[in-house]
């Protein structure tokens, strides 16, 4: 048998449509979307001819010319065979499409096979399939030849004579691979019950047969695990290549007796591969043709066509801001406005009248080559000194790694490399160099790290930041905090105490992997995780996607299988470090209270003022899909509106525990009063600031206000607000913070008009009434209040439609309501 | 950039990478510098750096704020910049685009994006200060008697920032002053101090402090400062916590620009998702890029008006070329590429028209809708850090790279308690010298993959940049990104030749290790400089520019010269040093391996013409030369470098 090489192989299908293909089987789908078990009907020959469309699928997508197949059907009602015409007999074969590299009309072809009403020999079939193979590879006789039968093994086989055609395959080193619907399997396992007499008796035959074979050349299967196998990720093996350069040490031009150069090569050790093959396509619906008997519709999917265009704005007086600036160009023609503008605005130009050129603030500077000199650089690794290993810093490196070997056909460059690799390992060293890959290209830094192997000594090469690279943010200190009159904070929030420390070491120590993965040769248990056996989920998932919509017809009743658990084992820690970690992770959620803070929910602000994006906001609109501008309003993208679905849903399903305490002023808590921590370590933020609130008791009116204008946490913001009052309002010596008080209100019942938030204020005012007027309430408090009048009292409807909103409340009710 | 839909949807080769570019991108910054102009910012002094020159604080601001735009102009070219001095008696005069400004403040340079034109403006004006030292006294004269209250200083800049910045930028205010106490004993105007800064800082604008102190004139936040600045100046607590703010820097006058530097891009987070530790025990956490190799910027396409270049923005569209319409590309479906071949399409195929297409009942769809595609993209899961466990710090090879690291901090204002309990796995895994194992999918639109949570601890340099502490997320790559190596087998040098090796490398070890400032990078510098030559209209100086990242010839023969030597002659005894490599390259190609000595005694010999060209050129491919013209090049290249290397 030729060795193993990509392509250069010939496959035959041999496909069994005898009628018995034609009975119907339930095959299990995935979950759908409500994880409801569902289900499809199919033929066995749908069915197995998913097998042969996924293999000539993966030749597709390998896309090699030189990978070729041909299907041929036995059962046929047609007989056409190269055997056939030349000797007679080998009725039912049919040479259904010839030897060619597959594409998309291979699948079409498969597609319109249905059960026949005959029988056909599988064994004629295969005298006609290593004949047709053999024909056409007659001036290619060092290409790979395979056969594949894939059959139910319901319908009688000649049994004689098979011997010859094994010894034939033989020769020729044909491998035969069975794959049988339904035949029995000790692996997966599967036995089919009530199984016929004449699929008991083929498929001993079957096994006869491969057994026949020399050990590589036969294979015998199931078809369910067929199907499960080609779904089992597939890493290709890309081979690195060896570019050569040069490594030097010293001034080679001109003190070249006490410089080093050594010939070496550099290769990839890890290259990212990335998911890819996605293509856009289009549908369109078309009448049918007159001699379409079916007289049904058909869509027809195109594939699209990129095309870059070119678009320019001509109205320089329409751009915001633009006529007022002195300058020569547009400054304000950015994402927003393109996304904004009518495309009518837009003009199209051609790319011949484009001059390149690049951006220097608000100017350009024209650029005929897009480039401008280059610096003038030789090929070569210039080592520029040694660094220790301690000193490397290992969240530097910033490109993938590259082999570095001594040129191998020179015994001379070996030598001299492998001291100088093996003298840096021992002395637990690292060379920083600087690396051009051809002449003239980019100078990159970086580090060499040695690495002494049993038959080879190389070294690996990482690419390094540069000055430009690196950004200097400044953080906060996590362990150092200092008050505003200058000295070292011990106790606070934000500082872990003792316990807390402890019981993050057990947790630490509990979730340890180093002795959760499998035994090795020595029986020595691994780490669990390795990369090496860590199969990219995207890829694989994508190609399986890729693939079945290829084979089927439609996605929506032939849905995708769930991803083979390979690309999923490392998804979750292992179970049994899960169940020994569990103790200590209780004691930590206990230790640690951390609280989800309620998310904001995005709003439009009613006076128009677009208010300057913080941060976080860029985090949503990264998520979300819709254009910038319309990230305010969040109703219009149906991503954001999700979000606000989730942000709503999250904090009812909370409030059932968290709500309460917001609700409940009276709930008793430790010295709320006390304006410092208190000695205890208290995981409270702030001991004027209730657990989960965003207002605090002591400047309630300036968070308030924070929070307004920070994000819209309106709702939020008023039911705290309405909170912290009324909490104040029953504290003894309330009276001192009387006007404090009022103008909160004043503000709060200025912001529900606006915020269409009134029936949260006649809540909240109905409910601190009635606090107020209680046995031990602060009576004095309403009596203030009541002065104001009209001004501070319930939101009337008259008052609300003003604004736009309602209100069920009529303006009398309002007016009585603060004068009793 | 891109349109958002482009690096939002997916599939795009590169995906992440270009997300992360077109994200810094995307937002500008605008910065307005502030600067104090009393008559202490303005004193005379001996220049640090030149003798008899004189400079002042405020000449030496002026210059760090022209150095800024100097980089902000390649680096973020649509940022905006612009100067307001205060405590000086000059007025602005008329102008219709910012409100009348509060008394005592100036807008030097109105706020504006950065151009060639005013750095220019400013450049010169710097000049001509360094040349007369009353230029300054006569443009910005410093106000007579009282200063004026800081919280009017606020109000002017928050005026000037909300009539000329851009309303989707980044809002920053850098104030730089040498006095830290400007309105002395008067409650009143710190209250007023304070109420206006929140104003400023609520309209979404940063505070950024320089504090100039001196030995002559230390500078104390505590006197006025540390009650003013809410605690809030970087913007991401939500709550007065009752410490003071980190970002409250003093600096000496020298260090202005290097400090600057620290704070010329604004920080920006690039994710902000949740770090699950187990269930029920969820932080929050942001990440940043403090490493991201920096490219130069690739050139723009413009169009030339008549009057003017307007840039043009390009976008892809996508074509269905039976029908010669564009398609929105909102509809568009995603499958597998259908090869083009016609050949074996059925008679009723071929009818419909050429180039690839599929045919299906109406109703059907085997293809997938941008929503599936994205849920194999990120596997069903939500944006998050789901942590595995912990490994042993050891187990995080050097070959385990593929890309930069990412950074992540404790995200307070979304789950309160983050910061302590951050704090406390990353003194805990410290301590007991632990990696964390990380399932990470930062972005709806990005792919999962698995981390190493390298823990970083707190380092403080004097007056610099310290290593902030945290967590450094460093990528694995998978099984499919692992490459075997291609050669297995070689000479191994034997221990004299290694022992000599040794000692030159301890003679050129660098103590400090790798620091990235020592390496500006050339191509960037080189590629700019001429930018900047051709924005301002001078000649570009290609002598004068200097490479740093060259290898320090001089140091590295004085140091090892002589060691190497000694190196090189013990190589040349090595037991193998004269073997001869067995290739077992492919059939195809003749063996033409050919072994220095032989070449040398051919040489010797005068024999040279007797090796054939692709051993002349092994040859010279193994000694870095080059390998092109006839066979007399390449033997008059063999025998010049056997010569020179006798």
């Amino acid at each position: 048998m030729p060795a193993e090489r990509a392509g250069y192989t010939v496959t035959m299908f041999l496909v069994d449509i005898s009628p018995s293909m034609g009975a119907t089987r339930t095959v299990e789908l995935p979950p759908g979307p409500g994880g409801e078990e569902r289900s499809v009907e199919m033929t066995n020959l749908e069915w197995a001819l998913q097998f042969v469309k996924f293999k000539i699928q993966e030749m597709i997508f390998g896309g090699r010319k030189t990978e070729q197949c041909g299907v041929i059907v036995f059962g046929s009602d047609l007989t056409a065979n190269i055997v056939n015409k030349k000797h007679g007999g080998y009725e039912h074969v049919e040479e259904y499409i010839p030897i060619a590299t597959p594409n998309s009309g291979t699948l079409v072809r498969l597609d319109e096979l249905r059960p026949s009403e005959t029988y056909g020999d599988p064994i004629d079939a295969l005298i006609v399939a290593v004949e047709t193979q053999d024909a056409y590879l007659e001036r290619k006789r060092t290409w790979t030849r395979k056969v594949v039968i894939v059959t139910d093994g319901a319908s009688p086989i000649e049994t004689e004579d098979w011997e010859k055609t094994v010894k034939k395959m033989t020769g020729l080193g044909v491998s035969l691979t069975i794959v049988g619907v339904d035949f029995d399997d000790a692996e997966l396992p599967y036995f089919e019950e009530d199984k016929s007499a004449i699929k008991r008796v083929n498929e001993s035959f079957y096994a006869h047969l491969i057994n026949s074979l020399p050990e590589d050349l036969g294979l015998l299967g199931t078809l369910s695990r067929a199907l499960l196998s080609l779904s089992y990720p597939n890493v290709k093996e890309t081979k690195s290549t060896l570019s050569q350069t040069m490594l030097r040490l010293g001034d080679v031009e001109t003190r070249e007796e006490e410089a080093l150069q050594i010939g070496v090569r550099v290769a990839k050790c890890t290259a990212l591969a990335r998911p890819g093959g996605w293509k856009r396509f289009f549908g369109s619906t078309m009448e049918s043709d007159d001699d379409d008997e079916e007289g049904e519709r058909k869509t027809i999917f195109r594939e699209l066509q990129k095309r870059t265009e070119y678009l320019i704005d001509r109205s320089p007086g329409d751009a915001q801001g633009k006529k007022d600036v002195p300058v020569d160009a547009s400054v304000d023609f950015d994402e927003d406005e393109l996304q904004d503008e009518d495309e009518s605005q837009l003009e199209k130009v051609e790319k011949e009248n484009l001059i390149k050129g690049f951006k220097h603030g608000s100017t350009y500077v024209p650029c005929a080559d897009g480039h401008f000199l280059k610096l003038n650089t030789k090929q070569g690794i210039d080592i520029l000194g040694f660094l220790s290993e301690k000193n490397f810093n290992r969240a530097y490196p910033l490109s993938e790694v590259s082999f570095v070997f001594a040129a191998p056909s020179s015994a001379p460059d070996q030598v001299a490399f492998s001291s100088i690799v093996q003298a840096m390992f021992e002395k637990g060293v690292l060379a920083i160099a600087r690396m051009v890959r051809l002449d003239g290209s980019d100078p990159k830094i970086g580090v060499l790290a040695p690495r002494v192997w049993p038959d080879i000594d190389l070294m690996l090469w990482a690419q390094m930041p540069f000055a430009d690279d690196v950004r200097h943010y400044t953080f906060p200190s996590l362990t150092t905090l200092i008050s505003r009159t200058g000295e070292r904070i011990t106790k606070h929030p934000y500082l872990p105490t003792e316990d807390q420390l402890d019981a993050m070491g057990r947790f630490i120590d509990d979730m340890d992997l180093t002795d959760e993965g499998e035994k090795d040769e020595n029986g020595k248990l691994q780490p669990w995780f390795d990369p090496r056996l860590s199969f990219n989920p995207t890829i694989h998932r994508t190609k399986q996607a890729l693939f079945h919509a290829a084979v089927v017809p439609d996605i929506a009743t032939h849905p995708l299988p769930a991803p083979h658990p390979e690309l999923t084992k490392y998804f979750e820690p292992p179970k049994r470090v899960l169940k020994r970690s569990r103790e200590a992770l209780e004691d930590c959620i206990e230790v640690f209270k951390v609280k989800e803070v309620p998310k904001k929910v995005l709003k439009n602000r009613k006076d128009g003022h677009v208010r300057a994006a913080d941060e976080d906001e860029d985090m949503i609109l990264l998520d979300s899909k819709g254009p910038p501008k319309k990230r305010a309003d969040a109703t219009t993208s149906p991503i954001s509106q999700a979000h606000k679905q989730r942000a709503t849903s999250d904090s009812e399903t909370e409030t059932e525990s968290e709500g309460e305490e917001l609700l409940l002023p009276t709930k008793p808590r430790d010295g709320p009063g006390l304006p410092t921590p208190t000695a205890s370590p208290d995981p409270e933020l702030d001991p004027q600031r209730a657990p989960g609130r965003i207002i605090g008791n002591t400047f309630p009116l300036r968070d308030f206000r924070k929070n307004l204008s920070q994000g819209d946490v309106v709702t939020k913001a008023v039911e705290d607000m309405g909170v912290v009052v009324r909490e104040i309002v029953e504290r003894p010596f309330s009276g001192r913070r009387k006007d404090e008080v009022i103008e909160c209100l004043k503000v709060l019942r200025e912001t529900c008009l606006k915020e269409d938030e009134i029936d949260a204020w006649n809540d909240i005012l109905k409910g601190l009434k009635a606090d107020c007027l209680e046995e031990m309430g602060n009576k004095a408090f309403w009596s203030e209040l009541k002065k104001l009048g009209r001004g501070i009292s319930l939101i009337s409807s008259s008052e609300a439609e003003k604004l736009g909103a309602t209100s069920n409340l009529s303006e009398s009710a309002a007016e009585a309501f603060i004068q009793q | 950039m891109p349109p958002y839909d482009d690096w939002n949807v997916l599939v795009e080769e590169e995906e992440e990478e270009l997300q992360d570019t077109s994200f810094f991108e995307g937002k500008r910054d605008v910065i307005l510098f502030c600067i104090d102009c009393s008559e202490s910012m303005q004193e005379l002094r001996d220049d640090p750096v030149y003798e008899d020159v004189k400079t002042s604080h405020l000449l030496t601001a002026l210059d760090a704020a022209m150095q800024v735009q100097k980089k902000k102009v390649i680096s973020g070219p649509n940022d905006w910049v612009g100067i307001l001095l205060y405590n000086t008696s000059r007025r602005n005069e008329n102008n219709t685009r910012t409100s009348e400004i509060k008394k005592g403040t100036f807008v030097y340079q109105h706020l504006a994006p950065v151009s060639a034109p005013s750095i220019q403006e400013l450049m010169g004006l710097i000049d001509e200060a360094r040349g007369d030292p009353d230029t300054l006294k006569n443009k910005a004269p410093p106000l007579q008697g009282n200063k004026i209250p800081m919280g009017d200083v606020f109000t002017s800049c928050n005026w000037v920032l909300r009539d000329s910045a851009p309303k989707t930028a980044s809002k920053r205010v850098f104030l730089i002053t040498d006095d830290d106490n400007p309105n002395p004993s008067n409650t009143k105007l710190l209250t007023s101090a304070r109420t206006t800064l929140i104003d400023l800082t609520q309209s979404g604008c940063q505070i950024e402090p320089f504090f100039v102190s001196t030995p002559e004139k230390p500078f104390d936040v505590t006197k006025f400062y540390s009650s003013v600045l809410p605690s809030n100046v970087v913007g991401n607590e939500q709550e007065d916590t009752g410490v003071l703010p980190d970002s409250i820097s003093i600096t000496r006058m020298d260090d202005l620009l290097e400090q600057m530097r620290f704070h010329e891009q604004p920080k920006r987070a690039l994710f902000s998702i949740p770090l699950e530790l187990g269930k029920g025990f969820t932080i929050g956490v942001k990440g940043y890029g403090l490493v991201t190799e920096q490219r130069k910027g690739s050139h723009k396409y413009f169009v030339d008006l008549g009057n003017r270049l307007e840039a043009v923005t390009s976008r892809t569209a996508y074509i269905d070329e039976e029908k010669g319409a564009e398609v929105d590309r909102n509809k568009a479906l995603f499958g597998m590429k259908l090869s083009g071949g016609a050949d074996q399409l059925t008679d009723s195929d071929n009818k419909i028209g050429l180039g690839a297409s599929r045919v299906v009942r109406a109703g059907r769809r085997p293809f997938y809708t941008a929503e599936e595609v994205q849920s194999f993209h990120t596997m069903g899961l939500e944006p998050g850090i789901q942590l595995l466990g912990f490994k042993s710090r050891k187990e995080l090879s050097f070959e385990d790279n593929v890309k930069h690291s990412l950074f992540i901090y404790p995200d307070e204002p979304k789950y309160s308690g983050s910061k302590r309990t951050f704090s406390a796995l990353l003194q805990k895994m410290l301590e007991k010298k632990k990696i964390g194992l990380a399932r990470v999918l930062v972005r709806r639109n990005s792919s999962p993959v698995f981390c190493a949570m390298l823990p970083q601890a707190e380092k403080v340099e004097e007056g610099g940049w310290s290593e902030p502490a945290g967590f450094h997320l460093i990528v694995l790559p998978f099984a499919d990104d692992i490459r075997a190596p291609p050669l297995e087998k070689e000479f191994r040098a034997s221990s004299p030749s290694k022992d000599a090796a040794k000692v030159w490398i301890e003679k050129l070890l660098i103590k400090k290790g790798f620091e990235p400032d020592s390496y500006p990078n050339p191509s960037l510098a080189y590629h700019n400089a001429q930018l900047q030559a051709s924005a301002f209209r001078e000649e570009f100086d290609a002598e004068s520019f200097e490479d740093l990242t060259r290898p320090k010839y001089d140091m590295i023969h004085k140091r090892a010269g002589n060691l190497l030597k000694e190196w090189k002659k013990a190589i040349a005894t090595d037991e193998h040093f004269n073997n001869v490599v067995l290739t077992t390259g492919t059939k195809r190609k003749a063996d033409i391996s050919v072994d220095e000595a032989e070449v040398r005694s051919k040489y010797e010999s005068n024999m040279l013409d007797k090796l054939r060209v692709d051993q002349l050129k092994e040859f010279l491919k193994n000694k870095g030369q080059s390998v092109t013209g006839k066979k007399a090049d390449l033997m008059g290249r063999v025998h010049e470098w056997l010569q020179m290397h006798p």
